[in-house]
């Protein structure tokens, strides 16, 4: 954290070589996410540039006492997508609709976005309710509304697998420091 | 709502998502501020997320690296400035020699459309006078051919030319014709006829035993006209008739005579 720190305050001085370092430490895992809430490789190579020149035009609005670089970092990320998916609904609403209107409802989700890692161990339930608040840039709102439970039960989920995903990466650093030593 | 309530109620989920308004994001703030527990159990779902975010990494495409140094560069200020006085000090020196260039390029422009529109009307005009010329040859060709022909048929052997001198009706008149009795052909230059207006004719006619038989109309405007041979005429001769000629000689207007 403390290197995000010190790279951010180079940015703030305008430090090109300071965003090309957080730009290849954090891009892919911020594309994963521009990539699963946009669904179109384009929109999210666009999301995820203009994260990046947000954070070189404004890193005065970082403020490390509130929380780390990737936090803040995903939030502009995610809101990007969201406003990028927007602008291409009103794009396609003031254009010939029959063009993708189709396109829409014959999308498939794609290998690529299946989601790894600890939140394989999970349930399925929770599984789906930390994809669709993390990954696929829902409210906690929308997300209960998506899943067809009530707003109680959905945070219960997401509380769950949060806890969950604790003990998972606590085991992991355990056997990694185990067999480090 | 305190430290407890905080963690339990999941806002702190929303909160490192950004979905809390700005209220609910100040009591967030001020519990995360107050309470070290409350920090390092938000501090461990932050890195708990990140960690679930490397782990469903996508490599985006190389060219979205360059287009954001790119365009950092560009923003840099000291570069910008360092581009702007580049180009400054590029413009002063080469302005004069850049509106040089573009002025000579500008007037030689409009010297070769002058040049090109000149020339474009002289090949006009050439186009013209060779479509007139090969008219005129073609005319001229005609008139030979028409020449040769005549030519060759009264300059046949046996033919021989009568003079058809007008008489004190017309008595300006001339007409010259080519009698060939091998070749039973009669032909006549009928140039020297006077301008009789457009509703009368000459005619030709034969004697042959004091009838008058036609030869045909003659048609002034010909140089050479080949009139109808007729057997055993005594003499040819020529009348002026209504336009179209007539079946019968007008003899008051007889013109001319001359014996075979």
């Amino acid at each position: 954290m403390q290197d995000d720190i010190t790279l951010m305050n180079r940015v703030s001085i305008q430090d090109e070589s300071a965003l090309s370092l957080l730009y290849d430490k954090y891009s892919a895992a911020l594309y994963g996410i521009t990539l699963r809430i946009c669904k179109d490789e384009m929109l999210a190579q666009e999301a995820l540039q203009e994260t990046f020149l947000k954070i070189w035009k404004n890193p005065q609005s970082y403020d490390a006492s509130k929380g780390k670089f990737f936090t803040w970092a995903n939030r502009i990320a995610r809101n990007t997508s969201l406003n990028c998916i927007r602008s291409k609904k009103m794009f396609i609403q003031n254009t010939d609709l029959s063009v993708y209107e189709d396109k829409e409802v014959e999308e498939e989700p794609q290998d690529f976005l299946k989601l790894n890692g600890c939140l394989k161990n999970l349930d399925p339930h929770h599984q789906k309710a930390i994809e669709l608040v993390y990954f696929n840039g829902l409210t906690h709102k929308e997300a209960h509304e998506e899943m067809g439970v009530p707003l109680g039960t959905f945070k219960s989920y997401i509380k769950q697998a949060v806890k969950k995903l604790r003990e998972n990466y606590a085991v992991s650093i355990l056997l990694s420091l185990f067999f480090i030593t | 709502m305190d430290k407890k309530d905080i963690i339990a109620s999941g806002m702190l989920e929303q909160y490192l998502l950004g979905e809390l308004s700005a209220d609910q994001c100040t009591i967030v703030e001020n519990i995360l501020a107050e309470s070290q527990q409350v920090r390092d159990y938000y501090s461990q779902m932050e890195s708990n997320f990140e960690r679930m975010a490397q782990e469903n990494a996508i490599a985006p495409p190389s060219q979205a690296k360059e287009f954001i140094m790119k365009a950092v560069a560009n923003d840099t200020p000291s570069k910008k400035a360092h581009t702007l006085s580049r180009t400054k000090g590029k413009i002063s020196y080469f302005t004069p020699i850049a509106a040089a260039l573009a002025a000579i390029f500008l007037l030689s422009t409009f010297w070769m459309y002058y040049k090109w529109q000149d020339a474009n009307e002289g090949l006009v005009e050439i186009e013209k006078e060779t479509i007139d010329l090969r008219n005129r040859i073609t005319v001229l060709e005609q008139n030979n051919t028409e020449t040769q022909k005549w030519y060759q048929a009264i300059n046949i052997p046996n033919t021989y030319q009568l003079t058809l001198k007008g008489n004190n009706v017309l008595p300006n008149s001339t007409a010259i014709t080519y009698i060939n009795h091998d070749q039973k052909t009669v032909i006549l230059n009928p140039q020297g006829l006077p301008d009789i207006g457009e509703d009368k004719s000459y005619q030709m006619w034969a004697d042959v035993d004091g009838e008058m038989i036609n030869m045909g109309v003659i048609l002034e405007d010909q140089k050479m006209v080949a009139m109808k041979y007729i057997e055993d005429a005594e003499s040819v001769n020529i009348t002026i008739e209504p336009k179209g000629g007539s079946d019968h000689p007008t003899v008051e207007f007889l013109i001319s005579s001359a014996a075979i």
